[in-house]
């Protein structure tokens, strides 16, 4: 009978670890994914200023200065899923990345201070989205090692905790730059 | 900024009257020490033999008299070596420094604030005792940048009562300005238990370490074989610590013999490197035309004051102004 008791014990305290663990996974994985969306908002609200700048300059690009603001209002329209956000995400960096090519070819742009603060402004929300994904990336490996890994696995099923994707590089950042496009301009 | 060579050059051609000069007090005080040795070897060997006639070698006096001389050699030696280490400091590290940069200002006798080394929480016991020298300061490519030999203690009683002095950080403590803002704290620390104990029990030690911050797994494989990162925001970590920046930082650790200590805190990186003695100081027993001993004090420097640059804190590239 008490052998029974102490087993039954054991069991309990694991089963709880393995829940606690699982939940603190999730949580830190939406606690992240918050995170991203606070820089994610940070770079939407520098974006108007930017277009607005440098529209004047870059007569050229104009199409791809509306691309821009389309996919800032499409990705700042309540309700859409996290993986619908970080598609557009993954979009936005593409086309804000040609723009900043583009911005090369201007040396009216260059010599303007607001719009290289701009520029810096927007580097650094980059980067700051940048360190939001491989966090959030991080944060969703663990999670899903958790869902998959013996004995955890068993629990997690049980809870019904699904696997989250993590963020990927878009192919044209994966791409080298090609640098004879770029004089060829 | 100068090359290595440019300044070993310096060192040679420049400084060449000074390092004669103090060349010649180098040998003239090893000559007078040698002759202060044997008298004083002397002097123990009768003292010794007297003992050893009258109570015994083994006598709790003996004990005194071995303390008392080595006692009176350090004093000696201290006392002798004083004036040769300070013309040294005068003649030829302080020119070796304006070569660098001459906006940087040096003081061979003040030390880094204490209150830095704490805010950095790279070492967790408070400090008891804290000294150090060599201290420098000024702006390096609009980057302000200090640094000084850094000597911090601990104390501990044992079980008999008596105070024990253990060190914490003995090295070279530099703090620079940062060029990205953040709010956040992140420290990374050389990784002992995984080199120790392997991947899966060491990373396990790593994550009950008491009193740090949770770790954060970086993606950067070569890095995370060398260091370990505490942080309180996982973000900001990252934000901190790019690719690029875990490159750099494994490149100066390979770059440098001793262990390396880095944390960001208050938009200001602060490096320690145990190099577990005092950097600067002139060697009695080698020449100061040896090319290693030269090598060692424009390396030390160069590294250290490079470090800016090596880091890319000089890189305006955010808004930071």
């Amino acid at each position: 009978m008490n052998v029974f008791l102490i087993i039954l014990g054991v069991v309990t305290v694991i089963a709880v670890l393995m829940y606690n663990s699982l939940i603190g996974k999730k949580n830190q994985v939406d606690n992240i994914f918050a995170g991203v969306d606070a820089v994610l908002k940070k770079r939407f609200d520098l974006i108007p200023n930017l277009v607005t700048s440098v529209a004047q300059y870059m007569e050229h690009e104009k199409s791809t200065l509306e691309k821009v603001t389309e996919l800032r209002s499409l990705a700042m329209k309540p309700g859409i899923s996290d993986d619908q956000k970080i598609a557009l995400d993954a979009k936005l960096t593409a086309a804000l990345g040609s723009i900043t090519v583009a911005m090369e070819a201007y040396p009216d742009l260059k010599a303007n201070e607001n719009v290289m603060h701009l520029q810096r402004s927007l580097n650094e929300a980059e980067e700051q989205i940048s360190a939001a994904r491989r966090a959030y990336n991080q944060a969703v490996t663990d999670l899903n090692n958790a869902i998959e890994m013996f004995p955890t696995n068993m629990m997690a099923g049980w809870m019904n905790l699904q696997r989250k994707a993590v963020f990927e590089i878009t192919t044209t950042e994966r791409q080298n730059v090609n640098v004879h496009d770029l004089f060829n301009k | 900024m100068k090359s290595t060579s440019e300044l070993t050059d310096f060192y040679y051609k420049e400084l060449y009257p000074s390092l004669s000069k103090l060349e010649k007090t180098r040998t003239h005080i090893l000559s007078q020490l040698k002759w202060y040795g044997a008298m004083g070897a002397v002097a123990f060997v009768i003292a010794a033999i007297w003992m050893g006639k009258n109570f015994g070698l083994l006598h709790p006096l003996m004990m005194g008299i071995v303390i008392g001389f080595a006692a009176l050699a350090s004093m000696t030696y201290r006392f002798m070596i004083q004036g040769y280490a300070k013309d040294f400091k005068a003649h030829i590290i302080t020119p070796l420094i304006g070569a660098i940069d001459p906006h940087l200002l040096y003081n061979p006798d003040f030390v880094i604030s204490q209150h830095l080394l704490q805010r950095s929480h790279l070492f967790q016991n408070k400090i008891d005792r804290y000294s150090g020298n060599d201290y420098v300061k000024g702006s390096i490519e609009g980057v302000s940048l200090e640094f000084s030999d850094v000597h911090a203690e601990y104390q501990t009683k044992d079980s008999k009562g008596r105070t024990q002095w253990h060190t914490l950080f003995r090295g070279l403590f530099v703090v620079a300005e940062f060029n990205k803002h953040f709010k956040s704290r992140t420290v990374i620390l050389p990784d002992l238990a995984e080199k120790t104990f392997g991947n899966l029990i060491g990373g396990w030690l790593q994550s009950k370490n008491m009193g740090r911050d949770s770790v954060i797994q970086l993606d950067d494989p070569e890095f995370e074989k060398k260091f370990v990162v505490y942080g309180n925001d996982p973000i900001e970590a990252r934000y901190i610590l790019t690719h690029a920046m875990m490159k750099r930082i494994v490149q100066f650790q390979k770059k440098i013999p001793h262990p390396l200590f880095v944390s960001f805190v208050n938009n200001h990186i602060h490096i320690a490197i145990a190099t577990q003695k005092d950097l600067f100081e002139p060697s009695l027993f080698t020449s100061l035309l040896d090319y290693k001993q030269a090598m060692e004090y424009v390396n030390t420097l160069n590294n250290t004051i490079g470090l800016v640059e090596e880091l890319k804190l000089n890189e305006k590239l955010w808004s930071k102004a």
